[in-house]
């Protein structure tokens, strides 16, 4: 953690050390997320009644800091974080709470241990200490029974969700007593710091995204057991064709347990009011009660709707039969209603007449409504719902956002068709249509809020003028402006918090600059351009590299100030477009390869020696042709979630549009490393020709691929502000880098590298051909045919770059790998 | 001839590289504290001492410059005394003390400190630059060969079964377990003080290790073949030395004598098993004692790999009864630039402590070569 703005939002927030108390999942989950925002942590649990003679009185705490280091997901984003762990337990050591800013309660969802812990948190706080509670079910009002009013000033809710480093919603519920001051600095830290998306929820039972999302999965549950629906098909439907994950709703509640859908299920019950929809889809199958008596959990057990068969040796996912409980290899199901969503969108998958399309219809026509049944109830307004629908149950867009996309009116219709009742809320979206049009020009309706959206938005947004409309919508966009449909009808834009934006907002305020297939440019504002990488995977053709050159051209022509690399996308390269490469190589037409590889290697020089700073901005995965994008920019600011890397030699090659002599020089200038000309050498070797993959920008920057002028951005919505304020701050007194020569020793370094490299294909750490594509590798890395004596230039290094890939490219087994990988997306070990 | 004799031995701790208690501590300290607890155990007056001699493998970073000389300096041993850093891979501080020997029979000195030492955590096995002559790579790339491929084509050549070779291993960790149990390592260890710790045990003996956990682990340098982790000596820090003087010097001054210098001898042999250098090396050193491989009562074989030690045992005839009583380098531990003097200095303190005429020291050198020490009691 480098950001400027994370250590303004401390100051902000006065939060620098925090308390968990509750080692279990939640607990140590937190705890380990807050060390991943720098935080120091105290995790404190009980000392177990039956405690072993001679163990550790923190054995909990300990326990759960020695687990969190073996999770997978990996809970900390570098190894190093856990040391800002500190277990203990609440018996020895609850005097030091005196020594924090916040404690976070996670212990067992139990009003009297929550009060009990609550009193004698409040003896050994320091005054002013912010608690917290963790709780998903139990109302503010019940935690804060009996609390002085000291306390209930320092209290809120803070419900996180699992795990607490990846999901990326924080409900937070504050109380009439909440002092605004405190529940502002939670916000401030949660955001900033822990990257979270925080959303106001009301102090109901579930709050917002287990409301919904708990009456979802019951439904989808009970609505493919009475249809007698398979469990694969349930999942096909209501997985990618309405947005959510494509684990779908059984593969998901295998994930979360069904033990834990049955606790949050009870405890809606024991607290939704006796109207509440959720009563009436309700039940606990036969099937599921059997499943958990007998340890059919879901992941964490032995299985659960799904389960992994490994009899025999061979792994075979299976499923169960919802009406025999017997288990079955997965099908693939194909369906009418599936593919005409692919095709027609949201509306064709619930009008397709097939079982899919009556299922998808079923659930999804009670989900929605009953969210829209819940606002202002559960939260201010919808922008709250879907938010905490997209950031907590990974739907693509959120409840209202789908209702924009079937229509409100036809939804308020059908539903009426269908017997169903029609929340007021959307009654009068839905009666409102006249009202849209009469606005005029520059209006265009639906959803569309989504990141994953701006695309479609922007062309609408540019497309077309005065759109009329029939039936409202709870989102439109005003002169360049999504705003939402508020409670009492009327309509107030969406805010952004200072310090975040969205692509998707720049889409809508104006129109690209330049754009073809593979990219756009942007006008971020401040004399700032973007970059932006679409298409498939966001991977690189000539196109991407075409925009790369125009870019530059733009800045210069049209008097910008610098330059921002990034896409609101999951990833922001997965690196050139393999696909092309084959084909071409395939039909040995060499020569487009050439000029793709030296089309690359010439972009990314320009991008380097532009005369303006250019700044990278990756989120998710960039490798290959991605992360040498990164490799050449002036600065990287990098999402804390980034998956950085050089893959290519799992595929057969090397990486040859700079990548590997920017890695040399990274190695090179790396201030920590050992003298004499090997070391850099065999640093890069390493990284490059295992493949190396970060798995967060922390270890990116452990890799060299992140630098020390490079910083992380924690929250992916401030990641383009917090770059494009890097652009600006390199302007001033900018000179783009000087060409940088290379000492380095020929021959002998390569031998040095071929007899490391035997090792490891002698022990069979690595095939045969690997040996080979590592020797192209090292080849390039030593120099060549250079002595220790002579200076090279990187336009030699790049050369040699060429040589490798040329050869390598004409390799049967390099293609064999490049093959297989586009047909499974997994390397090939030949 | 002037006889030359062995007046003293100790050594460090051993302890596994990157995860034992010596890894965060400088190998020229370790040295130091070695080097000065030798000479206060022994007593010997350091105005008449020489030359101060160390072997190193891999002299270059903290074990780098003439690292003797930043020793000697370090142990306050006095301006005047000499020293010299000295390389003969895994021989170098048996080499150490040969050099010593030679130099009080020419007269070039009466009393010598000598031993070794290696940090294989913060100096790694090929140091930071490995830089091989790519025309040698080329023509004859034995001579690069590593260390476990060397193990894996003795015990292939050789004959030798991956059950031998972790029975063996099982039978050192034992011994070595044994004379640890019963403190007879206290009188060679001299305790390392780093801040506030006192680092006095060895760290690398397994004493629950058995042929089933041994057999579970899977072949580490060849696909398919038969060394394993549990069967190789284990990367190591530690530091090793030993009191070298005259014979008239010793009784002069009333030093604790263990045993005389009888013969010694390097020899060469292939790259590719470097293991089984130690064959030649004592049949030389054995003829020019006048004796025979049975004539020994005490063996001190250096166990870079059991294959290698195994093959070696064959080879030569050795009575296993005789070998490595405290165990040897699979369980205690390879420190490669210490362990020529560790073991020639342990032959010393057997050959006195159990009886018995004649002790034989003897190892491996990577490259291919071997070291022989012939001792005799006093």
């Amino acid at each position: 953690m480098c950001a400027t703005a994370a250590a303004g939002a401390e100051a902000e927030s006065g939060i620098s050390r925090v308390a968990v108390i509750g080692a279990g999942l939640m607990g140590s989950g937190i705890a380990a997320h807050l060390a991943n925002a720098g935080a120091e942590v105290l995790l404190l649990d009980i000392v177990p009644a039956d405690l072993p003679e001679g163990a550790s009185r923190s054995l909990l705490a300990e326990g759960a800091l020695a687990k969190l280091l073996k999770s997978d997901p990996a809970a900390f984003m570098h190894r190093r974080n856990a040391r800002r762990v500190t277990p203990g337990n609440i018996e020895d050591h609850l005097d030091r709470l005196a020594e924090v800013d916040w404690v976070i309660e996670a212990v067992v969802e139990r009003l009297d241990v929550k009060h009990e812990i609550y009193a004698r948190i409040d003896a050994a706080r320091k005054p002013g200490c912010i608690v917290s509670s963790n709780t998903s079910t139990i109302p503010l009002t019940q935690l804060l029974e009996g609390a002085s009013d000291d306390f209930a000033r320092d209290f809120m809710i803070t419900h996180f969700f699992n795990p607490p480093r990846y999901m990326r919603l924080l409900e937070l519920v504050t109380g009439d007593r909440t002092d605004p001051a405190k529940a502002e600095a939670v916000r401030a830290f949660a955001d900033v710091r822990l990257g979270k998306g925080v959303v106001p929820a009301n102090d109901t039972p579930g709050f917002i995204a287990n409301r919904i999302g708990g009456f979802w999965l019951q439904c989808s549950m009970v609505e493919a057991i009475d249809a007698g629906l398979s469990i694969e098909v349930a999942d096909a439907v209501l997985g990618r064709p309405m947005g959510a994950p494509k684990t779908g709703v059984f593969a998901l509640l295998d994930l979360v347990g069904l033990d834990t859908v049955r606790y949050v299920g009870r405890s809606l019950m024991d607290g939704l009011p006796p109207d509440d929809a959720f009563r009436a889809v309700h039940r606990e199958p036969e099937l599921v009660t059997r499943l958990i008596d007998t340890g059919y959990v879901g992941r964490k057990g032995k299985g659960g709707f799904y389960r992994l068969n490994t009899e025999g040796g061979r792994r075979v996912k299976e499923a169960i039969d919802l009406a025999t409980g017997e288990y079955h290899p997965a099908a693939r199901p194909r369906l009418d209603s599936v593919a005409a969503a692919k095709r027609g969108g949201l509306r064709a998958l619930v009008e397709s007449p097939d079982a899919g399309g009556v299922y998808a219809w079923r659930v999804l026509s009670r989900t929605l409504s009953y969210a829209a049944s819940l606002v202002p109830t559960i939260a201010p307004d919808v922008t709250a719902v879907d938010e905490a629908m997209r950031l907590g149950y990974n739907w693509k867009k959120g409840p209202f956002e789908l209702i924009d996309d079937l229509g409100a009116a036809w939804f308020a219709e059908r539903l009426e068709a269908d017997g169903q009742s029609v929340p007021p809320l959307l009654a009068a979206a839905a009666a409102d249509g006249a009202a849209v049009g009469a606005t005029g020009g520059g209006v265009t309706t639906g959803g569309a809020s989504s990141a994953a959206d701006a695309a479609e938005t922007a062309a609408n947004a540019t497309g077309g003028g005065g759109a009329t409309v029939v039936g409202g919508t709870f989102y439109r966009t005003v002169d360049g402006v999504l705003e939402y449909r508020t409670v009492d009808g009327s309509f107030a834009p969406v805010e952004r918090r200072p310090g975040v934006l969205l692509l998707a907002d720049v889409k809508r305020r104006g129109e690209r600059v330049a754009g073809n297939s593979s990219a756009s440019l942007w006008d971020i504002g401040d004399g700032v351009l973007c970059l932006e990488f679409h298409g498939f995977a966001n991977a690189f053709d000539d196109g991407t590299l075409k925009m790369v050159g125009t870019a530059i051209e733009t800045v210069l022509m049209e008097g910008f100030k610098g330059l921002v690399l990034y896409n609101d996308g999951d990833n922001y390269s997965v690196g050139a477009n393999i696909g092309l490469g084959l084909f071409a190589a395939n039909i040995s037409l060499w020569p487009p390869i050439q000029e793709l590889v030296e089309g690359g290697q010439q972009a990314y020089r320009f991008l380097k020696y532009a005369p303006f700073p250019v700044v990278a901005a990756p989120a998710g995965m960039a490798l290959g042709g991605g992360c040498e994008s990164l490799l050449h920019s002036d600065a990287i600011q990098a999402h804390a979630e980034s998956y950085i890397g050089l893959p290519e030699a799992g595929l057969g090659l090397l990486p040859a549009w700079g990548g590997s002599k920017e890695m040399l020089l990274r190695h090179t200038r790396n201030p920590n490393r050992v003298n004499g000309p090997m070391p850099p050498i065999a640093g890069a070797f390493e990284t490059i020709s295992m493949a190396k993959i970060s798995r967060s920008a922390e270890e990116a920057r452990e890799l060299l691929f992140l630098g020390e002028g490079d910083r992380v951005t924690m929250n992916r919505d401030r990641l383009l502000a917090d770059a494009k304020a890097t652009v600006l701050e390199l302007v001033e007194g900018y000179a783009p880098p000087e060409e940088p020569t290379f000492n380095v020793p020929g021959a002998s370094a390569k031998s040095a590298l071929e007899i490391f490299v035997n090792e490891f294909v002698n022990s069979g750490r690595a095939t045969e051909y690997d040996g080979v594509v590592s020797g192209h590798i090292a080849t390039v890395l030593s120099g060549g045919d250079t002595d220790l004596t002579e200076e090279i230039s990187e336009e030699r290094m790049l050369e040699l770059e060429r040589e490798g890939f040329l050869a390598l490219i004409r390799e049967p087994r390099t293609l064999a790998r490049v093959e297989h990988m586009l047909e499974t997306g997994k390397p090939l070990r030949n | 001839m002037e006889g030359v004799v062995i007046a003293g031995f100790v050594r460090s701790p051993m302890t596994p590289a990157n995860k034992g208690e010596l890894a965060r501590v400088r190998p020229d300290e370790v040295a130091r504290q070695v080097v000065r607890g030798l000479v206060d155990r022994t007593g010997v007056d350091v105005d008449d001492v020489e030359d101060l001699l160390l072997g190193c493998s891999s002299p270059e970073a903290e074990q780098g410059l003439n690292l003797a000389r930043m020793v000697g300096f370090l142990a306050d041993l006095p301006i005047s005394m000499a020293a010299v850093t000295i390389n003969r891979f895994c021989g170098s501080s048996m080499q150490a003390i040969h050099t010593a020997a030679g130099a009080v029979q020419l007269n070039a000195g009466e009393c010598f400190i000598c031993g070794g030492v290696e940090s294989m955590t913060r100096v790694p096995i090929w140091g930071f630059n490995p830089m091989p002559h790519p025309g040698l790579h080329r023509s004859y790339s034995e001579a690069y060969t590593s260390m476990g491929i060397t193990a894996e084509n003795v015990a292939r050549r050789y004959g030798v079964g991956r059950d031998e070779q972790e029975a063996f291993a099982v039978a050192s960790h034992r011994k070595a377990a044994a004379a640890q149990e019963a403190g007879r390592f206290a009188d060679e260890i001299v305790p390392i003080v780093d801040g506030d710790r006192q680092i006095s045990v060895d760290g690398c003996i397994r004493a629950d290790t058995n042929l089933e956990a041994l057999a579970a682990l899977r072949p580490v340098f060849l696909e398919g073949g038969s060394v394993t982790a549990g069967t190789s000596s284990p990367l190591t820090d530690g530091a090793s030395a030993v009191l070298v003087c005259s014979e008239r010097y010793a009784r002069e001054r009333g030093l604790d004598m263990q045993a005389r210098i009888r013969s010694v001898a390097v020899s060469g042999c292939s790259p590719e098993i470097m293991g089984m250098g130690p064959v030649a090396s004592t049949n030389k050193a054995l003829q020019r004692a006048g004796l025979t491989i049975e004539d020994m009562d005490v063996i001190e074989l250096n166990e870079a790999f059991a294959s290698q030690a195994i093959a070696v045992i064959k080879e030569l005839g050795i009575d296993e009864a005789k070998l490595n009583l405290d165990g040897g380098a699979v369980a205690l531990g390879h420190p490669l630039g210490a362990s020529g003097a560790r073991i020639t200095g342990k032959a010393a303190s057997l050959l006195k402590r159990d009886g018995g005429r004649y002790a034989l020291a003897t190892m491996c050198i990577g490259g291919g070569q071997g070291i022989a020490t012939v001792l005799e009691a006093i």
